[in-house]
């Protein structure tokens, strides 16, 4: 174990959000986690009493007389709101003091750094790309990123659970986000900061990131293990595996959304469904994609002259 | 978790949050001031350190001034202060009425002025602003109205009140007259009020020179001075900005004394109450090497450029330093220090400034070339020969083939003319056939230059190495696969490097060495004296490069081989040769060929078996030879016999009898051969040495004219790459003690991921970046272990810190057009030929015999210093000198100019080149201009002949007692040159100078200082002078310099006559030991002719 080496990454002035990331998130997610299942309590509590449901003051301690429903933004929200801008300044300017940002040498074109790493919060970004050419990762994905993120509001169609924590009202919002950012853009930041070494190579923590280091690993495409050497045939076999993938996954994904979420299902129309799937199956991609690649050493699927998935 | 208890009031409304709003205000307020003190003192630490400055050095100045208040007053002492003083207080005395008066005429006037001029410039300003509306007016009419609106301004009156309170009335024009009228007035009166108090400054600042010229130290009122200027300093960044060669150094606003005037050390700088400099008192001293500041103006070169760093970094040391990750160029360790020197002196062989030679990087320029590092790695400026003789043979073939063309050109237009149609064309065709002819006789002048030059540069290489071609004849077969076994173990101080061979290697590379040899035979030689050989090998100069005997006894020089054991190695007949000359061939090469020139080949053309500089064209193609050893040994000019009895003597130097040798008759072995070739080529062998098979080798090693800016991560640390850069228990990766002890700063403890570590690890043992890996064995690091001492890596690292790309403008590299260039190519040659092993070139450089028990009671009897050659000589003869030291055909066993001396002054047998720049570097030594005009010496008149003769002869001073005269008898105990040579060879108005005061151009030679003084701006000699001498007034020493400038061999016989030439009443003990000229010494040394 070599400790040197994880303190010099976790001491990393470049590294230090990330570092602080890992026990905010934990942090928020117990708390969101602890506020939704009062709150589900509240409503479990509620629905069973409807004269109470009438009256109740919304809050998730005991019914009271005179408690209010409802309160000004002035000045029951905005002084806590005005309290935690005041920490976050606080922690913004003691932080700027104690470090500054790393200044590196002159660029050299002759010479590039080793590991060249993007800025922490891209850094997710440059991890896909192990997984897909350039122009998927650098462009395709993020393209579907900020569309998916835009369609939000247009397919979710559940009103409810809006201005408080809830888990049950929302099961699948927010599954899917804790899968698409937690699991997904964090885990890949996390990997990108404190696994990814010289080389790009994969060091577990704790090993030396040492730069002459050789690993034996031969990536392989997925038409090349069925003996497929013709260009037009790897193309037309990646799609159909591709194609396969969202068919098949589709299908899937139909009979365990109808099962788990009848109302959304019902609510929703075909448009609305159908777009949601698509960037459900995208998403699942990806962890597919990255196990491929980590586990059986699969460069791509899909090979065409255009780009490869 | 506990359960809450559940409160009685809404929380939402009834929760007070003023305690969090308290803390986090009370945490903002603090944050706040922390990043204000951050901003202006934490980011900025030189304020301290000025702050720190200023305590330090106004203490220090106040006890420097009372040490030189003290000093001052003895100097007030001095009568001729007191007398300046006196004239100062007569001035003051004479000056004091009138100047009082002016004064107080000034004073009055000035007040006046203030009166006018405050309603003067009022009016002018409203009248001028009005004249600027006139002439922008766009309309006439406008402009006609606003002209009269100022003749009427013009025309008011105003009251000016004067001092006195009297009061006048003016119109404009009045008042600028009367304005005007008063400043004249006042510029005159001061005028003549600097007339006046004119003596009284002049003689004030006589005084103050006078003070500052007879102090050390500097005076209290320069000390007051630098007080004043340190207590107001206010904090502020001290920068130098050189925009043209972007560089903007801020080291000064730390390092605060580095220009100051006065010598700061830490000591002084100290803390009160401290015991040891902390890190202010350490920052605060003066730059060690003033004189270099002088030299490098800072304002011109800033910081950095010599010393690295980021000059542009204030936050913390280390960033100024530049001892951070990211910087590439850190500060220069102190010990490496002198590499800020090659960064822009790349081109100098030897660094020295004033007298200061600049040892560790002259030790490291001088060690890259001596230890045969450039045998494998280029680097820019050494060892240019083989480069710029392929550049010639390039453009001699180019100009050859243009040749060719134009012949061929030639004939076909004249072919054409022959079938022109017209006669004018013909004509014409026939005049471009003949401009041609016209220019191929310019190429074949163009390319007998080229001939020259590469005469010239096939005798200017060398090779580090011997002569490998010759091993058959030359060595003791069964000694070499031993040798290079290791080679230290023969022979701890030699050159050659240990490669780490393994036993098979060594089979095969011996064998290929013994079959490609030459195997011609060699004249069969007498046996000589070993005792005479012994005497000779001592005195006539071997020591100064050659060394013998071992650990104590070491004895010589390091510049060539140890001979210690050379009798267990060499072969007799071809040592002899080689003393004799050692740069006779056995057979000449041809480049041109690329082969080894025999007697056959000489044969076929019919021409005689005869190859030496004159004889140096192939005989097949007409081609320079190589047709000497390159080797940088000369020749001694010792007669054979001679030569025979120093073999003698070199033969009996062994431990064991060259018989006990173990057989190595695998060295025949035929299938080894091609092996053995491999091998050489691999360890790059022909970098030093001469192989047949290997002229055209070139160098197997990385070039490293710019390795010290090469990125760190392009240097291999290899598997200690990590231990580099982390440092504690283990970061030595070195584990042989010997190998150890090479480390200029031990076994490293800390983090030593650097430049420096890296070379000095890698100097210290080369193998070290394998340990631990696995390589085959051609795979394997070649660099031998070069055997250092840690004293050799400090410079060779330091050399290597220094060889960089650097930012800077080209203009500040130093090389220089004029002649400085003399000088900086002459070094490189001075080294080359170890010039320095007998000459004093430097004041206070130590030769290597100067260091020799031998010459400790003899000092006269070592070599001349050579400190103002260039003034002393003759150009044209110092060139004929060094061609031939013997200055003589026939008789070239001798010095040609000191026959007194054991030592030889050998022949290095120089080629035109390197005569020329040897010339040339002398006359730019001693800053004497080019080309040398010869001074004319007037001819004498009988009557100032005899005075000079006098003079020449006089008693106190017997010129012949020591000076050679060419009579064998009498020149065995001269200590100085003749005379007849003086006319050719020297400069008269040198001679003068040396006649006068030998010791300041030579310090310790044995002609006596004190001859002449001088009296009423005449020199006169020192001694009595016959009346003849009564109404002279020229200087007596020009008399004698013209005298001797018209020495006769003659004139010089008659006088050694008279003065009774009689060598056996001198005694021959030391006569050059009297210093000075006194009478008592001239009656005893010339007793016995009288």
């Amino acid at each position: 174990m070599d400790w040197r080496q994880l303190w010099e990454i976790v001491s990393a002035p470049d590294n230090v959000p990330i570092v602080g990331l890992i026990p905010l998130l934990i942090f928020y997610i117990y708390l969101a986690w602890k506020q939704a299942k009062a709150n589900d309590d509240l409503i479990a509590e509620l629905e069973t009493n409807p004269a109470m449901a009438k009256t109740h003051h919304r809050k998730t301690w005991p019914f009271r007389p005179g408690w209010q429903k409802e309160v000004h933004v002035w000045p029951f929200l905005l002084r806590i709101e005005f309290l935690a801008a005041m920490i976050v300044s606080i922690v913004l300017m003691v932080w700027s003091i104690t470090l500054s940002a790393p200044l590196e040498e002159p660029s050299n074109p002759n010479l590039t750094m080793n590991p060249a790493k993007a800025p922490w919060y891209f850094l997710g970004l440059q991890e896909m790309l192990v997984y897909f050419d350039p122009w998927i990762a650098g462009v395709v994905m993020p393209t579907l990123i900020i569309i998916g993120l835009m369609a939000i509001p247009y397919i979710d169609t559940n009103p409810l659970g809006s201005g408080y924590y809830t888990w049950k009202q929302r099961k699948f919002s927010i599954g899917t986000f804790l899968f698409g950012f937690i699991v997904l853009w964090v885990a890949m930041i996390i990997i990108g900061t404190f696994i990814r070494g010289p080389g790009w190579q994969w060091f577990w923590p704790g090993q030396t990131w040492d730069h002459n280091r050789l690993i034996y690993e031969v990536n392989r495409d997925l038409p090349d293990l069925f003996g497929i050497t013709s260009n037009l045939a790897k193309a037309i076999f990646g799609a159909i595996v591709v194609g396969g993938f969202y068919v098949i996954g589709g299908f899937i994904m139909h009979a365990l959304f109808r099962r788990y979420n009848p109302k959304d299902y019902k609510r929703m129309s075909l448009l609305q469904y159908s777009i949601m799937m698509f960037f459900v199956l995208s998403m699942v991609a990806l962890p597919a994609k990255m196990l491929l690649r980590l586990a059986w050493h699969i460069k791509y699927v899909w090979i065409t002259p255009w780009f490869n998935v | 978790m506990p359960e809450q208890p559940v409160p009685e009031q809404d929380p939402i409304v009834t929760k007070s949050y003023a305690l969090h709003y308290v803390v986090a205000m009370v945490l903002l307020m603090i944050t706040l001031f922390w990043a204000l003190w951050d901003e202006s003192f934490g980011q900025r630490p030189w304020k301290a350190f000025q702050q720190q400055w200023k305590d330090r050095y106004t203490a220090f100045l106040k006890t420097a001034k009372s040490t030189s208040a003290q000093s001052e007053k003895q100097v007030e002492q001095n009568p001729d202060y007191q007398q300046l003083q006196q004239t100062y207080e007569q001035a003051y005395q004479q000056a004091k009425p009138r100047r009082d008066e002016l004064q107080k005429q000034i004073t009055d006037l000035s007040a006046k002025i203030l009166a006018v001029q405050n309603v003067f410039t009022d009016k002018r300003a409203y009248a001028n602003a009005l004249t600027y509306e006139i002439e922008t007016d766009p309309s006439a009419s406008g402009k006609d109205s606003k002209k009269k609106d100022l003749a009427d301004y013009k025309q008011k009156v105003w009251t000016v009140e004067y001092p006195d309170g009297h009061k006048e009335k003016y119109n404009y024009a009045q008042l600028e007259e009367k304005y005007n009228e008063l400043k004249d007035e006042r510029t005159r009166i001061s005028a003549e009020l600097g007339d006046v108090l004119k003596p009284v400054t002049e003689a004030n600042t006589k005084m103050s020179t006078y003070i500052a010229d007879h102090m050390v130290d500097l005076t209290p009122t320069q000390i007051d001075g630098l007080r004043k200027k340190t207590e107001e300093w206010d904090p502020k960044i001290v920068q130098i900005n050189v925009a043209d060669a972007n560089i903007v150094d801020r080291c000064e606003s730390c390092h605060m004394g580095v220009r100051e005037p006065i010598k700061i050390t830490p000591a002084v700088m100290m803390a009160r109450g401290e015991k040891k400099p902390d890190e202010y008192a350490q920052a605060f001293v003066s730059h060690t090497e003033p004189e270099l500041l002088q030299i490098h103006d800072p304002d011109k070169f800033g910081c950095s450029p010599c010393h690295q760093g980021n000059g542009r970094a204030t936050t913390s040391v280390e960033k100024a330093h530049g001892n951070y990750e990211h910087w590439l160029w850190p500060l220069f360790a102190k010990e490496n220090v002198q590499a800020g020197c090659q960064t822009c002196h790349a081109a100098d062989m030897v660094l020295a400034s004033g007298g200061t030679e600049w040892q560790t990087i002259n030790d490291g320029k001088d060690l890259f070339r001596q230890r045969g590092c450039v045998g494998c790695h280029r680097y820019e400026g050494y060892d240019k020969e083989p480069e710029d003789l392929n550049s010639v043979s390039q453009q001699i073939k180019q100009l050859e083939q243009q040749k060719t063309q134009n012949a061929k050109v030639g004939a076909d237009l004249m072919k054409q003319a022959d079938a022109a149609a017209s006669n004018d064309e013909a004509n014409q065709l026939n005049e471009q056939a003949v401009a041609l002819r016209v220019v191929n006789s310019k190429l074949d002048g163009r390319i007998q230059q080229l001939d020259f030059q590469s005469h010239s540069l096939m005798q200017d290489m060398k090779k580090v190495g011997p002569n490998l071609k010759d091993v058959r004849l030359k060595l003791n077969k069964n000694w070499i696969p031993v040798w290079l076994k290791k080679p230290t173990d023969f022979r701890p101080t030699t050159k050659m490097p240990n490669f780490r061979l393994n036993d098979h290697q060594i089979q095969a590379i011996s064998a290929y060495l013994w079959q490609s040899a030459f195997t011609d035979s060699l004249p069969k030689q007498k046996p000589g004296n070993a005792e005479h050989g012994k005497e000779l090998f001592e005195s006539r100069g071997c020591l100064a490069c050659h060394s013998i005997g071992e650990g104590d006894q070491i004895q010589g020089g390091t510049f060539a081989a140890n001979l210690t054991r050379v009798g267990e190695k060499a072969n007799y007949d071809y040592l002899v040769r080689w003393i004799h000359n050692a740069r006779e061939r056995t057979r000449p090469y041809c480049p041109y060929e690329k082969k080894d020139i025999g007697p056959e080949d000489y044969a076929k053309k019919g021409l005689p078996y005869q190859f030496d500089l004159q004889h140096s064209q192939c005989p097949n193609d007409g081609h320079e030879l190589q047709v000497q050893n390159m080797t940088v040994m000369p020749s001694l000019r010792l007669s054979p016999e001679d030569a025979q009895d120093v073999a003698s003597y070199l033969l009996t130097q062994k431990k064991q009898e060259p018989s006990s040798y173990a057989d190595a008759s695998f060295m025949d072995d035929s299938k080894l051969k091609d092996e053995g070739k491999k091998w050489i080529r691999h360890f790059g062998c022909a970098g030093c040495h001469e192989i047949s098979g290997f002229e055209d080798e070139g160098r197997i090693g990385t070039e490293l004219t710019y390795e010290g800016s090469k990125p760190i991560e392009r240097l291999d640390f290899a598997l200690f790459t990590e231990t580099a850069q982390r440092g504690g228990k283990n970061a030595e990766p070195i584990t042989n003690p010997e190998d150890l002890q090479r480390l200029p700063e031990g076994p490293a403890k800390s983090e030593w991921y650097d430049h420096k570590g890296f070379f000095e690890h890698k100097l210290a043992e080369p193998e070290v970046y394998d340990k631990g890996k696995i390589k085959s064995e051609t795979e394997a690091l070649r660099m031998p272990n070069v055997h250092l001492s840690a004293d050799q890596i400090r410079a060779l690292t330091t050399l290597l810190l220094g060889s960089q790309e650097t930012s800077l403008p080209a203009s500040y590299q130093y090389k220089p057009g004029d002649s400085r260039r003399d000088i900086q190519e002459g070094w490189w040659i001075v080294k080359k030929y170890n010039c320095m092993g007998c000459h004093q070139f430097i004041p206070g450089q130590r030769t290597t015999l100067m260091g020799m028990k031998r010459y400790q009671d003899i000092q006269e009897q070592l070599p001349p210093k050579l400190l103002t050659e260039g003034a002393r000589v003759d150009p044209e003869w110092l060139r004929r000198f060094l061609s031939n030291p013997s200055l003589s055909t026939t008789d070239t066993n001798r010095n040609g100019v000191r026959p007194y001396l054991q030592v030889r002054m050998p022949t290095f047998s120089f080629s035109d080149n390197e005569l020329r720049k040897l010339v040339r570097f002398f006359q730019a030594l001693s800053q004497q201009p080019i080309p040398y005009i010869p001074e004319q010496v007037p001819t004498l008149t009988s009557k100032e002949s005899d005075m000079a003769r006098s003079l020449f002869s006089s008693t106190a001073a017997p010129c012949l007692k020591c000076h050679a005269t060419g009579d064998p008898q009498h020149d065995k105990i001269a200590t100085a040159p003749n005379f007849l040579l003086a006319r050719e060879r020297l400069k008269p108005d040198w001679v003068e100078r040396w006649i006068v005061d030998p010791q300041a151009i030579s310090p310790g030679t044995s002609m006596p200082s004190g001859l002449f003084k001088k009296e009423n701006n005449q020199w006169v000699f020192a001694g009595p002078t016959p009346p003849s001498f009564q109404g002279y007034n020229q200087d007596h020493t020009k008399l004698l310099v013209n005298y001797i400038f018209q020495l006769t061999p003659e004139e010089q016989r008659r006088v050694a006559a008279s003065m009774g030439r009689s060598s056996a009443s001198i005694s021959p003990a030391r006569p050059g030991r009297h210093a000075q000229v006194t009478p008592s010494n001239s009656a005893a040394g010339s007793g016995g002719s009288r």
